[in-house]
């Protein structure tokens, strides 16, 4: 048994924190960290100064203040420096980024893909393909210091194995291993599920900055769920939770779904349902063929108005079990999701007047993500940068060497 | 869901010649929040609006901000209480570029000179507060954007004057569905940032995608004003259309309350 951490570990949990600010709150003077993590001047300098010498902020005099004073000096993540890959795998796009500390995105390569022939070795190609020609671009003086992906499916997170992804036929592809030995720069591929990623981004960054309990809800083919509660990202016991695409809603006469079931919430609301009961051409699909739903509804396509409506409350009964269940502060609608709820806001909200429990209701808010499109990939580079801001000093000898 | 509003009447009466146009309208706008301001054609809607925005003089009533009496006689009163209005036909000069359309009639000066750097950077500043990322250059002529980014600087001009209640009247009537989300985005933003926002709408599905509260008008009486959380759409229609829904609204056929 120990009496309490070693001097050793506050210093390194201090870097990070310190890092973390930086990191996520952008530049800020050091009187303004000091305040933030409630240590000394004194602390804060000299923890400016072992990250400043390892190269991952610099500090600055701020411009014009206006104020009287020696100034603060505004201590700066290094973001042109220090980068991480992150990759997004969706049912029809590939994305990959190269995204620098502080979170500024500095180059990205994208693809969309054709529905058929979702194969390991393909995708991996191309994401590894992407991250090279980035890479190659990079000044000599820059360094990686992790990557991260986002996957439409259910991961394994202690090795990045895809274990189920229904739309697109994967069981059990060893998707973050490929990919870490693809790229070659002796880093591992943390990877996860895209709508925890798209949860843990908003959080951070986007519209669930300061609220503790959220679900960000991301429509693709199906429907991916991230719930966020006390902080935290809810993982269950193999770290499958949140699938809420898979809730049976409707098991007497449900429509099939693509994990085998019948009646789950996504085989309601996603995107075949509201494409089939729009009577669009079966050969019309990906988000262009919802957005175009949303958009005839809009003008008047009475097919298409009723598709919507339709899934719309489907998506209301779907979001009402949530609140009754998390009672959070903020569900998200992201991805495809997102113009669905803006076309079909008024049935969402009736069911959610009509079967949430009125405590519950009270204080959820419904909203947009902040971060747009982008949700689930910056939330890969968070997840790529998670051990560089746990522990910074040691990562980033390791990434240089 | 702050307990006092920031803008509240009471009592509110307005006649044109021998047509009374409002009768007995209670509002209320709270910050933070956005208020949807509900009606159908006729229902008084414009009216009121220009009654807060210092445009029409009230008959009777009380106007308060923040709890204090006020008197508002000309839009100069209002925008001096923070009241900003953005109208639907936008009003903004297509010969003149972004900064200044935000600026036109309030002009920065230095000396005799305009201060067009400190009016640059505050145009920039509002419209980044804002995340509008979709106008390339704020030097561009007004003629040259779309719909969406002209309603976007409409919004941005309302703002930039330290305005603490912004009232948009029908901002996504002439609009396409992509453009409509970016507005109805921007106008939930302005709520998150702490303002307090009324949205006139037609759209329901607008109503209910940003609004906190939804204040529904019946032929110049205010039918009933409730949170969203707790109303269904069936509902708001019908006290659009009949003035009351059940235990909602006007009890009795004239309008006036039982």
């Amino acid at each position: 048994m120990r009496a309490g951490p070693s001097p050793e570990e506050i210093r390194r949990h201090n870097l990070g924190t310190l890092l973390r600010h930086v990191h996520l709150g952008g530049p800020a003077s050091r009187a303004v960290l000091a305040d933030r993590m409630g240590l000394n001047r004194s602390t804060i300098m000299a923890l400016t100064a072992e990250l400043t010498g390892a190269g991952l902020v610099r500090e600055e005099l701020p411009k014009d203040t206006g104020r009287a004073g020696r100034p603060s000096l505004v201590v700066r993540p290094e973001s042109d420096r220090v980068y991480v890959l992150a990759f997004d795998v969706g049912v029809d796009r590939l994305i990959a980024a190269r995204v620098g500390l502080g979170g500024t995105v500095l180059d990205r390569r994208e693809m969309v893909r054709p529905r058929e022939g979702f194969e390991l070795a393909d995708v991996v190609g191309v994401l590894a393909g992407f991250a090279r020609q980035m890479v190659r671009k990079t000044q000599s003086d820059t360094v990686c210091v992790g990557a991260g992906a986002a996957f439409c499916g259910m991961v394994r997170r202690s090795d990045g194995m895809v274990r189920f992804g229904p739309n697109i036929g994967w069981v059990d592809e060893a998707f973050g291993t490929e990919l870490s030995r693809r790229l070659g720069l002796g880093l591992p591929v943390s990877v996860d599920n895209d709508a925890n990623l798209g949860a843990l981004a908003e959080h951070e960054r986007g519209a669930g900055v300061g609220c503790d309990n959220l679900i960000y809800l991301h429509g693709d083919v199906g429907i991916g769920g991230g719930i966020i509660v006390g902080g935290r990202l809810l993982g269950g016991e193999g770290g499958y939770g949140g699938e809420v695409g898979h809730m049976v809603v409707k098991p007497v006469g449900g429509l099939a779904c693509g994990c085998g079931s019948h009646g789950c919430l996504e085989a309601e609301v996603g995107e075949r349902a509201l494409l089939a009961a729009a009577e669009r051409s079966p050969e019309l699909i990906g988000r262009e063929a919802v957005r175009s739903v949303v958009d005839a509804a809009d003008r008047g396509d009475i097919a298409a108005r009723d598709a919507l409506h339709q899934v719309g409350d489907w998506l209301g009964i779907g979001v009402a079990n949530l609140v009754n269940i998390f009672n959070p502060g903020l569900v998200i609608f992201g991805g495809t999701l997102r113009e669905i709820y803006l076309g079909s806001a008024a049935q969402v909200r009736s069911r959610m007047a009509t079967n949430v429990l009125a405590v519950s209701r009270e204080r959820v808010r419904l909203r947009t993500p902040a971060l747009g499109d982008d949700a689930t990939l910056v939330g890969a580079a968070e997840l790529a940068f998670s051990e560089v801001l746990t522990n910074p000093l040691e990562v980033l000898a390791r990434a240089t060497a | 869901m702050t307990a006092t509003p920031i803008l509240e009447l009471r009592g509110i009466d307005k006649s044109f010649g021998p047509v009374q146009v409002l009768h007995d309208v209670a509002f209320s706008v709270y910050p933070g929040e956005v208020t949807a301001l509900v009606g159908d054609n006729g229902a008084g809607k414009s009216t009121l609006v220009k009654c807060i925005g210092g445009i029409h003089p009230i008959d009777a009533g009380e106007y308060f901000i923040e709890g204090e009496p006020v008197h508002v006689h000309s839009p100069r009163d209002a925008a001096g209480y923070g009241v900003e209005i953005v109208y639907q036909d936008l009003a903004l000069c297509d010969n003149l570029d972004i900064v200044q359309n935000m600026f036109l009639g309030r002009e920065r000066k230095s000396g005799l000179v305009l201060d067009e750097a400190t009016m640059e950077e505050m145009a920039a500043k509002t419209l980044d507060g804002l995340s509008v990322r979709t106008v390339q250059s704020i030097r561009q002529l007004v003629s040259s954007l779309s719909g969406g980014q002209r309603q976007t600087v409409a919004i941005a001009k309302a703002v930039l004057w330290n305005s603490k209640i912004v009232i948009l009247d029908e901002p996504t009537a002439a609009l396409g569905v992509a453009q409509t989300a970016q507005v109805l985005e921007l106008v939930r933003r302005l709520a998150d940032n702490g303002l307090a926002v009324v949205l006139i709408s037609h759209n329901m599905n607008d109503v209910f995608a940003v609004s906190d509260r939804i204040a529904a008008l019946y032929l110049g009486r205010m039918a009933a004003q409730l949170k969203t959380s707790d109303i269904t759409h069936a509902q708001i229609v019908e006290l659009i259309t009949s003035g009351r829904s059940g235990d909602l609204g006007l009890q009795n056929g004239n309008g006036a309350k039982a």
